[in-house]
């Protein structure tokens, strides 16, 4: 069985977390490897039904989602939590429970991610028509060593997913898509085709 | 192909042929002296530019930054050989390390059918709205097609993957019967799905014309009175193939011929990794090291194959170990001026005519990955990235090597608007996108030519 592990998307409301964990989710499957994709958003609608946004409910919100990664990360699968995750403390509980915990930051400027403002809620946010909204009346603070840091107001949606799947290799999560090319016999013709050439 | 198809391809159909290799040069040579009847034919009714490849100029990285429009940081592409970071193994970089979509991909998904044939860097083959058999990368021809099953076909048909190069160095002759043998297999499997298959975009790529240059340029450029003439004659043949396609294209379909790097003749062979051990930069764990594994936790730099230099970097390579920004950049300053000063032991002559820093030539994503610095020699001297040469020249069987400013770009009954050497092979992606009506993504850098 491959070894399970999480990788957990944190920042902003319409930062790219959703998103970009989507891509991931679908590189890693592509590679043969079982994923399951814990959105905040689904999340809230079924396992965390009934939370709210306060300081307490929020850090119960991203526990639950914490231990279902848990839960599946040691049955070999590779879970993805996206979720806003605003509280440093409560994302560093989570890294200690898995332990196999890929810190993602979707790094965006506040005013790029209200102009997205996808679902229309900083809008209202603003207006005060919400209130406990992240970024706006509630704190995030964002991480002090994530593995991997997405500025994705400058980078394409492939490549934040690029630099992701990169350090997954880098980190030894994911065999390197090179070495999954070619059986050993293969890559040793291969690698005398170039050789024969004086490209090796 | 009914009536309503024809109307909705009108105008929007592309055929590209690419020949590996091919200078600009060579071709307008042979065609003043009268010996590529098509290709002048061509000349009159299209526009032909010289044009740059890419730093370091070898196939698998020009034809990246060709299908992706984008420059080495962005495809992740560097050469025919990297270095895995964690372990320091080195692996051959395939398909799936290219980052970004590929020419044939956007066309997918704008709705077009491509057929791809024998692309470098297109193994394994990657899911596109139509066929590609990828190039000789691929070990193995039931691994080589999309769809799967197009394997079967070609088996059929006794398609050649490549020639077997080493023939060269036994036996000319044997190495030509291949030559011949693997093109004319290439050519009917070309003829065979462009017959049947519907399409708006087709690549043909011959490979075979980079193996000729490599073993048989300096024999022709030497007149040698055997090999001199077997060359040219390969080079007819294939100016043959061009006119049969050329006369089978509608009026609608755009024919688009380029090349990838320029050719010239090859004085000796430089074993770069051998001069960073002799001047003090590099150190081995072993006595005969295998691979770049084998270095020294102490060395400050290494080389891959051709002229890309690595500084030991810690926190990059899992063996570096250059820590402070300003050592990193006393190292680079230092390899760099010793490069610019190496000399033939036999001649006196420069070797090295420039030597790139990465920011001068790549950004994006993959910034990090790629060699520090780029040395680009003068026109001769192939740099080498074998570890365990005693000397630092040799010369051997291979008498031709690739060059950056004498690839090409010809596209029928269109002018290639600028002039020649003002544009790269990373432009040619948003001139066919732009040919065939389909926009070109955000991220790429090449800049349409129309």
């Amino acid at each position: 069985m491959e070894r399970g592990f999480t990788i957990w998307f944190t920042g902003l409301s319409c930062s790219g977390k959703t998103t970009v964990s989507q891509g991931v989710a679908e590189e890693l499957l592509r590679r043969g490897l079982n994923v399951e994709v814990l959105d905040g958003d689904v999340v809230r609608t079924n396992l965390s039904k009934g939370l709210g946004f306060s300081k307490e409910d929020r850090d119960t919100n991203i526990k639950r989602i914490g231990f279902v990664c848990k839960l599946l990360s040691r049955n070999g699968v590779v879970a993805i939590g996206a979720a806003i995750s605003p509280y440093r403390a409560t994302r560093d509980y989570n890294r200690k429970e898995i332990g196999d915990f890929v810190e993602v930051y979707c790094k965006s400027p506040l005013d790029v991610c209200i102009k997205r403002d996808v679902k229309g809620l900083y809008k209202k946010a603003l207006a005060g028509e919400i209130t406990n909204y992240t970024g706006v009346s509630d704190p995030y603070e964002e991480p002090l060593n994530p593995e991997v840091v997405l500025e994705t107001d400058r980078e394409t949606e492939e490549e934040s997913v690029g630099k992701v799947i990169r350090k997954l290799e880098e980190l030894r999560y994911i065999q390197p898509a090179a070495a999954a090319q070619y059986s050993e016999e293969e890559e040793e013709k291969v690698k005398k085709r170039l050789a024969d050439l004086g490209y090796l | 192909m009914g009536l309503f198809d024809k109307l909705r391809f009108k105008g929007r159909r592309v055929l590209v042929v690419g020949l590996d290799g091919v200078p600009f040069s060579l071709l307008k040579r042979l065609s003043e002296e009268g010996k590529l009847p098509n290709w002048t034919q061509l000349m009159e009714s299209g526009s032909m530019k010289r044009m740059n490849s890419v730093h370091p100029c070898v196939s698998s990285v020009a034809w990246a930054t060709y299908m992706t429009g984008k420059n080495p940081g962005k495809h992740n592409i560097y050469g025919f050989v990297d270095r895995n970071l964690g372990s320091m193994d080195v692996f051959i970089p395939t398909s799936r390390d290219m980052a970004g979509k590929t020419l044939w991909e956007i066309l997918s998904q704008a709705g077009k059918r491509v057929v791809v044939i024998n692309v470098p860097l297109t193994f394994p083959p990657r899911e596109v709205n139509g066929i590609l058999i990828s190039g000789f990368l691929c070990p193995n021809i039931d691994k080589i097609a999309h769809p799967k099953e197009l394997a079967g076909v070609l088996k059929e048909m006794g398609y050649r993957i490549d020639v077997d190069a080493w023939q060269a160095r036994k036996s000319l002759d044997k190495f030509l019967e291949d030559l011949h043998l693997t093109l004319d297999k290439r050519i009917e499997a070309m003829f065979h799905f462009m017959e049947r298959e519907e399409w708006d975009f087709f690549q043909l790529h011959i490979m075979e014309t980079d193996r000729i240059n490599h073993f048989l340029w300096g024999l022709w450029e030497e007149g040698d009175t055997q090999y001199g003439p077997e060359f040219i004659k390969y080079y007819q043949k294939i100016d043959g193939i061009l006119g049969r396609i050329s006369a089978m294209l509608d009026r609608d379909t755009r024919l688009i011929i380029l090349s990838d790097h320029g050719f010239c003749g090859m004085k000796k062979e430089i074993f770069l990794n051998h001069w960073l051990q002799r001047e003090g930069w590099l150190k081995f764990r072993e006595e005969n090291p295998k691979s770049v594994k084998d270095i020294h936790q102490e060395s400050k730099a290494y080389s891959l194959i051709p002229g890309r230099i690595y500084v030991n970097l810690a926190g990059r390579e899992s063996s570096g170990s250059v820590r402070f920004p300003d050592e990193y950049e006393r190292i680079r300053e230092g390899v760099k001026g010793g490069l610019l000063g190496m000399r033939d032991p036999d001649s006196g002559e420069r070797i090295i005519e420039n030597v790139f820093k990465r920011e001068e030539l790549y950004h994006g994503p993959h910034y990090n990955e790629g060699p520090d610095l780029v040395a680009i020699p003068h026109n001769g001297y192939d740099l080498k990235g074998n570890l365990d040469k005693k000397e630092l020249t040799y010369k051997g069987p291979l008498v031709g090597m690739h060059t950056y400013d004498d690839a090409f770009l010809y596209i029928k009954d269109a002018e290639v608007g600028t002039g020649n050497n003002q544009f790269g092979v990373m432009d040619v992606m948003p001139t066919i996108l732009k040919l065939m009506g389909v926009s070109s993504p955000e991220d790429i850098d090449g800049q349409t030519l129309l």
